[in-house]
């Protein structure tokens, strides 16, 4: 109190009589009512399509949005901008808005707008962000209209079942915005086009001896190189000073891993689209029949472009499931006559470590790398050499790279870190090491479980995520919630985009 | 945007009177302090009614013209004013005929150019704009497309229970209901016992706490063996299924979905949700044609620690009932019109009406076959609304889920046969040879039911 009485006699004092203070009193009173009227016409002016784009400027905004069904309607309803972009008035608007203008303000102030990366905002888990369920079926509030397709009422059925996981935007993405390459369809022509050689291969490289060698896919162009990964041992996990580590990398143990041969680089499109081409036939249109491999049933057609429109060729294969990946093992191994499979978890760690003892196959530890906590970000660090070897959160352009961008680890492996999540054989558990007591000579993993491991981290990943040690599994539902089918795809993963696999072929007793 | 702003008020409107009710409910317990009883409109209980109101004339298809689709028919213009049956279709001329002549015994003519025959029948006779109601009695297979045509023609429906065969079926069901809904067409099913009086008083007395908490149920359906057709010279595949429907499970679903389903659902209704899954026995004991059970034994799983056991047989000479039992914390039901106090003295009974000697009959004076009926008119005529689509589909698919446990042996949740894409028919409807396998489900081998 005695404060506030300071305050005011020293506000008095400044003024040269009452009347003047009055009358400052009085102004301020005015301009505050006038303010709040004058709000809700603010809000209005500050609501407008032009009042919006006058600092949207990046024009594919505007234009895409032009050529979307939200503008471009058959009865000449026009949703503007805020209708989408803030949620009605009664769920939050007034306060979205101001959370929102104080961003765009910041961002316009003070940041480079041609550095934003606009095709990332408009990826479903961020585009979640800026659009809220309420903003869509304020308007769309039948979700049943006459005209719903069969496959529209399933997916329809699986919203109303659970509001709460799946949201409009799951399979409605671009309907604010257009965006040509993305289609709302099952494309039947995947992989199909792919270019064809002259040169193809009629059998698979014959090995019988131990020693990297370039695997031939009989009755393809497609050839893929094999490193030999000789036996050896090693000590599997982290240790608890490791930086940045995780609970479930420990205890440290020590392995024993027989050698084995390992793919180079992680299995790529045009190593799987010819597994793809011959195995894949339910629901294809004319399904083109190879009588070699009819009796394994590969994929069926994906929902949309599984490799994201980010390009095929020696990119990293990716979205397909676990059981997926596995059945290209058993068609691998089929049409080469050798054992191809997917790593275990040991030797996946074995191979990514190269002999190395360090958190990464180079030198560094996370704690140096990661950009996570404020004074890195301010600060910033040097990544000179993890940039050399692993493609992930800092240097990825937030999609998968090609192999060539990268170093390779010192069993001349490239992209065991980064790039993509390997899928491994083993089923995943926390407290899988703590089985391993003394000295394991190729271990299996756990004997049940309900996901698997999934290794190496991606282009998603912090630096602390992809350590040698890092471990991660498999979120069947979670990577499945937006697949609209009743039931969802066992082939390819709807909400994933970063998982892939690399091959492993046993090295018998024929290969000296 | 007009539409719009009518769906703001009338939310607003919700919303103001359903904070007003609740301001007036905790007013009213505090005075009386004691616990309001749930009204049946609060319970979304039908009205009874002696009648179908006057109204608007209303004029009805029949698609389906055996049996059950006649006298559904017959109930449907016995139960108020100015209801007419002014079309037929089936898959059979015959049936068609032997319909049209017991309506012509009541007067009733129905013209010869809107009787259709042959599978799309029913879109010929979907297709006449003067018709407001159809009344859908085919074999259940047939169900889910001809409700679905029902509402893109923009026909009120009454539907013959199971309302499918397979999932598929099902969530068409249950979509065509949601499509039904949006333009307000009303639908009733044939789940008559949701429309019998006596259900209806013991549901609310049960709903009021008269047994406590619900903890237990059983539901039978054992009864003698049912009808059956052997093959006729010149019938090929097609016709001889169809005409023998009631024993091949891609027509029928198997009897659990036919009969048992009344039971199952009066579980479903009192105990307000679907099972999460269910273990199932069954077998073949004594059928002669097609490729059905008699028997089946089903453990469904209501979560919480509830569990409903069902049972199903026909065959002769054996322990026959039909009924449902609840158990709760503080008495049990027959759920038709009995309540027992834990130590088994009577607690609560409804009262039939009187014969004219004054003494108490044992029935309803209206049955329910009559009283669905007179609900769908009543909603029709005074725009009061009644949709029964996704609770039978429900109910329907609770009964698939109990099926397909039993065929295989494996114990199946309701995600599971929710989403499944199960589709026991063949891909085309057509008379002639039919290429399909109808091998006896053996538990613990897979089976397509």
């Amino acid at each position: 109190m005695k404060i506030a009485m300071k305050i005011w006699k020293s506000i008095c004092t400044k003024f040269a009589s009452k009347k003047t203070l009055f009358g400052v009193i009085t102004f301020g009173m005015i301009l505050g009512l006038f303010s709040m009227f004058a709000g809700s016409k603010a809000v209005k002016y500050t609501s407008t399509d032009e009042y919006c784009s006058s600092c949207h400027v990046h024009p594919h905004a505007e234009q895409s949005w032009k050529l979307s069904t939200h503008h471009n309607t058959k009865s000449g309803v026009v949703v503007h901008c805020v209708e989408c972009h803030l949620p009605p008035e009664g769920h939050g608007m007034l306060l979205a808005k101001a959370k929102l203008g104080a961003k765009d303000l910041y961002g316009y102030c003070f940041k480079d707008s041609s550095k934003f990366k606009w095709a990332e905002k408009r990826k479903l888990e961020n585009a979640k962000k800026y659009i809220t369920t309420e903003s869509c079926t304020k308007c769309h509030q039948n979700l049943f209209p006459k005209t719903l397709s069969v496959k529209g009422e399933n997916a329809h059925l699986s919203y109303v079942s659970n509001p709460s996981e799946v949201s409009c935007l799951n399979c409605h993405l671009n309907v604010g915005h257009f965006d040509p390459n993305n289609k709302h369809e099952h494309d039947t022509n995947f992989g199909v086009t792919a270019t064809k050689s002259t040169q193809v291969f009629t059998e698979s490289t014959p090995v019988t001896s131990f020693a990297n060698f370039t695997e031939k896919i009989p009755g393809t162009s497609v050839s893929f190189e094999m490193v030999a990964i000789p036996e050896g041992e090693f000590m599997m996990g982290s240790t608890k000073d490791e930086a940045l580590r995780k609970p479930d990398e420990g205890p440290v143990h020590p392995v024993k891993v027989s050698r084995f041969f390992m793919a180079k680089i992680e299995v790529s499109w045009e190593e799987y689209l010819e597994f793809f081409k011959a195995t894949s036939s339910q629901g294809r249109k004319e399904a083109e029949k190879n009588a070699d491999v009819d009796a394994i049933s590969g994929p069926t057609p994906p929902w949309g472009a599984p490799d994201q429109g980010w390009g095929k060729g020696t990119r990293p294969a990716i979205t397909m499931t676990w059981k997926s990946a596995n059945v290209y093992c058993q068609w691998l191994s089929k049409v080469t006559g050798k054992k191809y499979r997917l790593p275990t978890e040991a030797e996946w760690e074995y191979a990514a470590r190269g002999g190395s003892k360090t958190p990464y196959f180079f030198a560094g530890d996370a704690k140096k790398y990661t950009s996570e906590g404020f004074f890195k970000k301010v600060l910033g660090r040097d990544t000179t050499v993890i940039q050399s070897y692993v493609a992930y959160k800092e240097n990825s352009p937030s999609q998968t790279i090609e192999p060539g961008m990268v170093k390779a680890n010192p069993f001349g492996l490239k992209n065991m870190l980064g790039n993509v999540y390997e899928f491994c054989s083993d089923w995943y558990s926390p407290k899988a090491y703590q089985a391993y007591k003394n000295l394991v000579v190729d271990p299996q993993g756990p004997k049940k479980g309900k996901e698997h491991v999934i290794r190496g981290g991606s282009f998603k990943s912090d630096a602390k995520d992809v350590r040698c040690a890092a471990r991660d599994f498999t979120k069947s539902q979670a990577w499945l919630v937006t697949d609209p089918q009743m039931p969802k795809s066992v082939w390819w993963y709807s909400d994933c985009v970063d998982i892939g696999f690399r091959v492993v072929c046993e090295a018998d007793e024929n290969v000296k | 945007m007009e539409k719009d702003n009518k769906g703001i008020n009338r939310r607003r409107f919700l919303e103001s009177s359903a904070l007003a009710s609740i301001g007036l409910l905790g007013v009213s317990a505090f005075i009386s302090g004691c616990k309001k009883e749930i009204s049946s409109k609060e319970l979304g209980l039908p009205p009874i009614l002696k009648g179908a109101p006057k109204g608007k004339k209303l004029r009805a298809g029949l698609v389906g013209t055996g049996n059950r689709g006649t006298g559904a028919a017959m109930n449907f213009i016995s139960c108020g004013p100015d209801l007419h049956i002014v079309a037929l279709a089936d898959a059979f001329q015959d049936k068609i005929d032997s319909c049209r002549e017991r309506f012509a015994k009541m007067k009733v003519d129905i013209p010869t150019e809107n009787c259709f025959v042959g599978f799309d029948g029913y879109k010929k006779l979907m297709a006449i704009p003067d018709i407001d109601v159809v009344i859908l009695a085919t074999p259940p297979q047939f169900r889910p497309e001809h409700f679905k045509e029902a509402v893109l023609q923009n026909k009120h429906v009454f539907m013959e229970k199971p309302v499918a065969v397979d999932p598929v079926g099902i969530r068409s069901v249950i979509a065509s209901g949601k499509k039904a809904q949006a333009i307000g067409l009303n639908v009733v099913t044939g789940t008559q016992r949701r429309h019998q009086q006596d259900y209806i008083e013991t549901y609310q007395q049960v709903a009021n706490g008269a047994i406590g908490k619900p903890v237990a149920a059983r539901a039978f359906w054992n009864q003698n063996h049912v009808w059956f057709r052997t093959r006729e010279e010149g019938w090929d595949d097609m016709t001889y299924m169809i005409r023998n429907w009631n024993n091949f499970c891609w027509l029928c679903g198997d009897h659990i979905l036919d009969t048992h389903i009344h039971n199952i659902d009066v579980i479903n209704w009192f105990l307000g949700r679907p099972p999460i899954s269910a273990v199932g026995y069954g077998g073949r004991a004594r059928r002669i044609t097609g490729d059905q059970y008699d028997y089946f034994s089903v453990d469904f799983d209501y979560g919480d620690g509830v569990f409903s056991h069902s049972m199903c047989r026909e065959i002769d000479n054996c322990a026959n009932n039909t009924g449902e039992f609840i158990m709760g914390t503080e008495g049990y039901t027959n759920c038709v019109n009995t309540i027992w106090n834990m130590d088994g003295t009577v607690k609560w009974k409804f009262e039939y009406p009187k014969d004219e000697n004054g003494n108490e009959t044992n029935q309803l004076k209206i049955p329910a076959y009559v009283q669905e009926h007179m609900h769908l008119v009543h909603s029709i005529r005074t725009g009061g609304y009644v949709n029964q689509a996704e609770e039978t589909a429900l109910s329907t698919l609770t009964a698939i889920m109990g099926r397909t446990s039993a065929y295989t042996g494996k114990k199946i949740t309701w995600d599971e046969i929710y989403k499944s894409d199960m589709d026991l028919g063949p891909q085309v409807i057509e008379f002639g040879p039919v290429d399909m396998q109808f091998e006896v489900p053996i538990p613990g081998t897979e089976h397509k039911g």
